[in-house]
């Protein structure tokens, strides 16, 4: 018998992918650099894509929707990384710094 | 116990370790290494779940690429030492703390509710080239369209970094 294996098994997938997104709200809100949060904010999408990728495999529909819709998360990631990697950039050379707690005005 | 299921519990564990050294670590270097090791305990547990192709991806996009960007960012985000300490006060430790715990137990309880059926199954295997078909009969405008936000995004990271004014 396959079914009993632990790794047949949809919950252990899908409290892993919880688990992500505790970690990463966790991370988001205590973090005080803004590359910290970014971090925990890619931890959250690794576990929307975990949470998807599970669910399609034990669905029995026979379509990869879930798989498709990963690979769009993925690159949608990608984009948010390096939109980021500007933001903190231009964050820094007008404040000096990078805490997110510390930044009051948005102009410019 | 079969091997299968060890190697499972390993990567599960390298998941979280890597969870948990990404969250909690107080440098932000070793929270990159930390999001890494969870990166490819996901690729692991993708190829657990029959989708080698997306754990290949994880590894390029994820391992490769995002965590290269990261690590730039913390290096153009100044010297080390002028750096703030992540730890903030323990008040809002025990903030964030109390709301990932209340989603946490909120999330699980309907998760042991509602996904109660599926549970015993086996896994559904698809192959890449069922994958690459779909992108390119079914879901043609979105795999198009990620594409042009790649680019736009490429773009505005580069007048970003380019055209943001200096110190005041």
């Amino acid at each position: 018998m396959t079914g009993d294996l632990l790794y047949n098994n949809l919950h252990i997938y899908l409290f892993a992918a919880l688990f992500l997104l505790g970690c990463g709200l966790l991370g988001v809100i205590y973090r005080r650099t803004l590359i910290g949060m970014l971090i925990s904010m890619e931890l959250i999408m690794n576990g929307a894509g975990l949470n998807l990728v599970a669910l399609n495999s034990f669905s029995q529909q026979g379509n990869p929707y879930g798989i498709a819709f990963t690979l769009f998360i993925m690159g949608i990631a990608a984009a948010e990384a390096a939109i980021a990697l500007g933001i903190i950039i231009a964050v820094f050379r007008r404040f000096g710094h990078i805490e997110g707690g510390e930044i009051r005005e948005m102009k410019g | 116990m079969t091997p299968g299921e060890w190697i499972f519990i390993g990567v599960m564990a390298t998941t979280l370790a890597g969870t948990l050294g990404a969250v909690l670590s107080g440098s932000l270097i070793y929270a990159l290494v930390g999001l890494v090791t969870a990166m490819f305990g996901i690729a692991g547990i993708y190829i657990y779940l029959n989708a080698p192709f997306l754990a290949m991806m994880q590894i390029l996009i994820y391992v490769g690429a995002i965590s290269i960007l990261i690590a730039f960012a913390i290096m153009l985000a100044g010297p080390m030492y002028r750096r703030p300490k992540e730890w903030t006060s323990l008040a809002k430790f025990a903030a964030a703390l109390a709301v990932a715990l209340f989603s946490l137990l909120l999330l699980l309880k309907v998760i042991m509710g509602a996904v109660r059926t599926a549970s015993g199954a086996k896994p559904l295997v698809v192959t890449t080239q069922e994958l690459g078909r779909m992108f390119l009969d079914r879901l043609t405008l979105p795999f198009e369209l990620i594409s042009l936000l790649i680019v736009v995004s490429i773009i505005g990271a580069v007048m970003l970094a380019l055209f943001s004014k200096g110190e005041k």
